[in-house]
């Protein structure tokens, strides 16, 4: 734990240092929030259906670049090949790096949530307490996965189409499950499958997590 | 008889239809200190990073301090100083230092990386970030990273490259300093004249393979020379 703990301060040190990520992130998606809100005149009731759809390409496409950035970082002055040599197990590394990249991408979620109420003229309410468990088992599940996949992305010269192409096909059920389950508390509908859907989700985070935790080891040997 | 640092038998690499290496058979005592020296594209990195663990060989075994590469203990017992520093240019020296420290689990932290900054003469620098230091700088904190752990086999890899006269020097007393403490000390370099002075063994890698292995002590400097250059000469030739 303690190289994992080592890594995920290093790396939050950095961010906050430059900030680049979370600016990049965020700009990102107030872009995309704009251009939905302003560009297409559509009725309340439309609006609604799709805002979720809209929040989670918010979360996912801004995850990516923290995902590209969290690699990118490792491979200046040759970091990656140190964390080979590290005298620790993979799966403390995979773990740093999982926590810093979950970490950043929460912390840019809760960030643009106030303002994807704003602009789509939300009403809060207790049950969108709800949208805590399915942002974290959404968020957890596309970074458990995208961070190992990261790491066999960032030895190509084509990092971030690669890393698109090995992540998009496996993480789509999360993303689709975690829009649906946004799309059901925002509506205020929630229904008896709400709890199944979000279990399902959790039992996939797992799967990912235990998967890549195990696996990181030969994902750092050239 | 104790456990050789490293043995290599019958060591191979090949990336794809590119030969690196082939049927390399070395083994080193624990405190030798052994410059390995060949031509650019001779196979040095590629030897290095496979006794590093790396890089896994085509075929053939290696073994450092009795076991495999990739095992943590050995890995605690390793540092490597080449080109790559190794370091974030967004983190002061301190900070740096401080991420090794915590990852290889240091004793006394604090004091190990005041020592280590004040032998290589950082100390004054050691909140500044890391990338506003100079090429030298940054060589001489790789050498502080690569030494803050007490490792007992140093793989330095054309570690004068781009260092100053003052720094060189500076590199050459901590080595001396690492040599008689009995650490193992595997060296590749261009520079035959530091070789002589550090080492007392010399290898010299072409045709991917070893084809020399002789005593600095027992060879003049000349022969060496003559040993290293006939390779050159050889493939020029050719």
């Amino acid at each position: 734990m303690r190289a994992a703990i080592a890594i995920l301060k290093k790396d939050l040190r950095m961010e906050f240092r430059s900030k680049e990520s979370i600016l990049a992130m965020w700009i990102f998606s107030l872009l995309i929030f704009v251009i939905f809100n302003f560009t297409f005149e559509v009725s309340r009731l439309i609006m609604l259906e799709i805002a979720p759809g809209l929040l989670w390409v918010a979360f996912i496409f801004s995850g990516m670049f923290g995902l590209n950035h969290s690699f990118a970082i490792e491979k200046e002055n040759g970091n990656l090949r140190a964390m080979a040599l590290m005298p620790v197990d993979g799966g403390q590394i995979y773990l740093g790096k999982f926590l810093s990249v979950t970490i950043m991408m929460l912390l840019f979620e809760l960030l643009i949530f106030p303002i994807f109420i704003i602009f789509y003229d939300l009403q809060l309410s207790l049950e969108m307490l709800l949208l805590i468990p399915v942002v974290l088992a959404g968020t957890i599940g596309f970074t458990s996965l995208g961070t190992i996949l990261s790491a066999v992305a960032v030895h190509t010269r084509n990092q971030q189409i690669l890393l698109s192409l090995l992540l998009w096909p496996l993480v789509s059920p999360i993303v689709i499950w975690s829009v649906n389950l946004t799309g059901m508390v925002l509506a205020g509908e929630v229904a008896t499958s709400f709890y199944p859907l979000l279990i399902r989700v959790g039992a996939f985070d797992v799967i990912f997590f235990t998967f890549a935790y195990l696996l990181f080891d030969f994902i750092l040997e050239d | 008889m104790a456990t050789p640092a490293l043995q290599l038998a019958k060591v191979s690499k090949d990336f794809g239809r590119i030969i690196a290496l082939r049927n390399i058979d070395l083994t080193i005592q624990s405190g030798e200190v052994v410059s390995i020296l060949g031509r650019n594209g001779a196979g040095k990195t590629t030897l290095l990073n496979i006794i590093s663990g790396v890089a896994k060989p085509s075929s053939g075994k290696v073994l450092l301090f009795g076991t495999d590469p990739s095992d943590k203990l050995n890995k605690a017992k390793l540092a490597i100083i080449s080109h790559e520093m190794f370091l974030y240019g967004n983190l002061t020296a301190l900070e740096n230092l401080e991420y090794y420290g915590s990852i290889y689990n240091i004793p006394d932290p604090g004091q190990r990386i005041a020592n280590v900054l004040a032998d290589v003469e950082l100390t004054h620098r050691r909140f500044d970030l890391v990338a506003t230091f100079s090429r030298g700088m940054t060589q001489r904190l790789t050498i502080a990273r690569a030494l803050l752990h007490e490792p007992s086999l140093l793989l330095l890899d054309e570690p004068f490259t781009g260092l100053d006269q003052h720094a060189i020097g500076m590199l050459l007393t901590l080595l001396n300093q690492q040599k008689k403490l009995g650490k193992t000390i595997l060296l590749t370099t261009h520079d035959l004249h530091t070789a002589k002075e550090l080492s007392e063994r010399y290898i010299v890698l072409d045709k991917h393979g070893i084809i020399h292995d002789g005593s600095m002590k027992e060879t003049t400097p000349d022969e060496i020379r003559k040993k290293y250059f006939s390779t050159i000469a050889a493939e020029q030739v050719a």
